[in-house]
């Protein structure tokens, strides 16, 4: 059973929050939802499979020399912040 | 006809005798692109003036084009649909947009797509919903829902979108275009906003084949800033488009395809579009293809679409944590830098998306780790093993792209039926295997178009294309031009 905490929860863990009604239509969501992930893990011997995490083995893994090439300038790093002071993105204090 | 109408090969031909010049190229389709801005809401950002061409001696320069507005373009707006990054402007171009720019193609706009790639139905990015240019009431599909409505509409003749489970192949079909992922690590996904980097692809959208060949070609190779793209495999694809496809083999899934398995339904566009699959299979045969019918397990096409939701949501919930407004995005409000990140993230993102969000952090709590994430990493491996042990036999396997015609926008869809999980997801082992993939047009239901699907090995892009190009052409269904073009 998925409560209205625990999606709060779930939500606030990645720093952001939801309307009331919209957990309230989230968690109706959850119903369907759990039911499809049932269907994940209903195979004889699944533990036994190796989870994979990439299409395929990569054999040609290209790296690149570790020496700076591309740079972008002060000005390019910060156009992008919306408050910036001497070269820094300006945040509230940390320490009061 | 207009000449963004056309196909590269006309359009180039036109551009060498000196019929039509870039400049009036880009004109046109920016003229389009403005013109059918309000009905179907294909662009973010269409651009005011040409780019300046750094090459003329390509296939591609001086030919319009359209990105999705999740390829990062230097000094261009790049949104990815979203309000958090309603006001980014990259530093840096991505790599598929350098090298169409090296190679002379003349970029017109940004399409909308589904928020932060996050969706399959083209309605959910910031500046509003995408309309299917043969009928208004549909939707396009998505994510590349602007892209695929911009070729569809001939804005444009090719345009580069991003596809992590159909985001291009199934807005093909429900546009009556072309949709092609190529092998996994084929284009550099340098400069894609990532979604699900274990899945996703740089993809290619055009009206016909050899043009989709044409593009891959252009943007296809190793790139030092990508450590998973593969070094070029020298082929010219669009040179091998008629090498002979007599002999291959091909195989269709028993339990998605065969009709038998729909007695009782009573979904008649469904049925169409399973019987005008048979009668593609029967012009297949006529190419000296073989096709079979082969069955697998029922089960574990049912788990295919859950185990997509785990993977690509789990994997987006950690690749965009990096938007907290800080040093770019929305800047959020609050006494502390939590408090700040906690409300641009608030802001920035959709409902639909916090939604995707959530099941994502759901996923990954400690509790559900192996039940859910890890269950969910197996059942891909068990599907591309199964396919793969096939691939032994067949050169690859054609299917119906999706079971129907595009929804309307108010359609209701029952999320636990087969046609939902098998018929609507089966194109997500293209990514889970990383299998090149290709949509091309399959004809009408009830005047909407559908598609087909070819999909083959691992780095055999070359073999699926010219496969896709000798069916395109006994179909007759290349370079359709939507009804709503006027």
């Amino acid at each position: 059973m998925i409560t209205k905490e625990m999606l709060k929860d779930y939500a606030n863990k990645l720093m952001f929050d939801m309307k009331e009604e919209e957990y309230e239509t989230l968690q109706k969501e959850f119903d369907v939802i759990l039911r499809q992930m049932d269907l994940i893990g209903e195979f004889e011997g699944i533990k036994d499979v190796e989870p994979m995490t990439f299409p395929y083995v990569i054999y040609h893994a290209k790296f690149r020399e570790d020496v700076v090439k591309d740079e972008i300038s002060t000005e390019e790093a910060l156009m992008n912040a919306k408050d910036v002071k001497d070269n820094q993105v300006r945040v509230p204090k940390v320490v009061e | 006809m207009s000449y963004t109408e056309k196909s590269i090969d006309e359009i180039r031909a036109s551009l060498d005798k000196g019929e039509v010049t870039s400049e009036e190229l880009f004109e046109e389709a920016r003229e389009k692109a403005l013109k059918y801005q309000s009905d179907y809401n294909a662009f973010v950002t269409i651009l005011d003036k040409k780019e300046e061409e750094k090459n003329k001696k390509t296939i591609l320069s001086g030919i319009p084009y359209a990105l999705k507005d999740n390829i990062s373009t230097k000094g261009i707006l790049t949104t990815a649909s979203s309000n958090i990054l309603k006001d980014y402007v990259p530093v840096y171009d991505a790599t598929v947009y350098r090298k169409l720019k090296e190679a002379g193609a003349v970029l017109v706009g940004k399409n909308v797509l589904d928020e932060l790639a996050m969706g399959g139905i083209g309605t959910t990015g910031h500046t509003g919903v995408v309309r299917n240019p043969w009928d208004k009431n549909r939707l396009i599909g998505g994510s590349s829902a602007g892209s695929a409505a911009a070729v569809a509409l001939g804005i444009v003749p090719f345009a580069i979108g991003s596809d992590t489970g159909d985001s291009v192949r199934k807005p093909a079909s429900f546009g009556g275009i072309v949709g092609f992922k190529p092998t996994y690590g084929r284009i550099s996904r340098y400069g894609l906003f990532a979604f699900a980097s274990s899945l996703d692809h740089i993809a290619i959208l055009t009206r016909n084949v050899k043009d989709a060949a044409y593009v891959t070609n252009i943007v296809k190779g190793q790139d030092e800033y990508d450590m998973t793209s593969l070094p070029d495999d020298g082929k010219e694809y669009a040179k091998v488009l008629d090498n002979s496809v007599k002999g291959k083999k091909l195989f269709y899934i028993k339990e998605v395809c065969n009709l038998e398995n729909y007695k009782n339904n009573n979904d008649l566009e469904l049925i169409e579009t399973l019987q005008k699959f048979h009668q593609t299979l029967d012009k297949v045969r006529e190419l000296g293809i073989e096709v079979d019918e082969v069955s697998i397990d029922r089960k574990l096409l049912s788990a295919l679409y859950p185990a997509y939701m785990t993977i690509s949501c789990a994997e987006a919930t950690s690749n965009n944590a990096n938007l907290i407004g800080i040093h770019f995005g929305l800047r959020g409000e609050g006494k502390t830098v939590d408090e700040m990140m906690f409300d641009a993230r608030t802001k920035g993102f959709s409902e639909l998306i916090k939604r995707r969000f959530v099941l994502g952090s759901f996923i990954l709590q400690k509790e559900n780790q192996e039940r859910l994430f890890l269950n969910a990493g197996r059942i891909r491996r068990m599907i591309v093993d199964k396919i793969n042990e096939l691939f032994k036999t067949y050169d690859g396997f054609i299917m119906p792209t999706s079971g129907g015609i595009a929804p309307k926008f108010d359609e209701e869809i029952d999320r636990l039926s087969e046609r939902y999980l098998i018929l609507e997801y089966h194109l997500v082992i293209g990514n889970f295997g990383g299998f090149p993939s290709i949509t091309i047009p399959n004809g009408f239901v009830n005047e909407m178009p559908i598609g087909i699907n070819i999909t083959g090995r691992v780095m055999e892009d070359d073999i699926v294309l010219s496969i896709a190009h000798q069916i395109e052409s006994k179909l007759g269904f290349k370079n359709q031009i939507a009804k709503g073009a006027k």
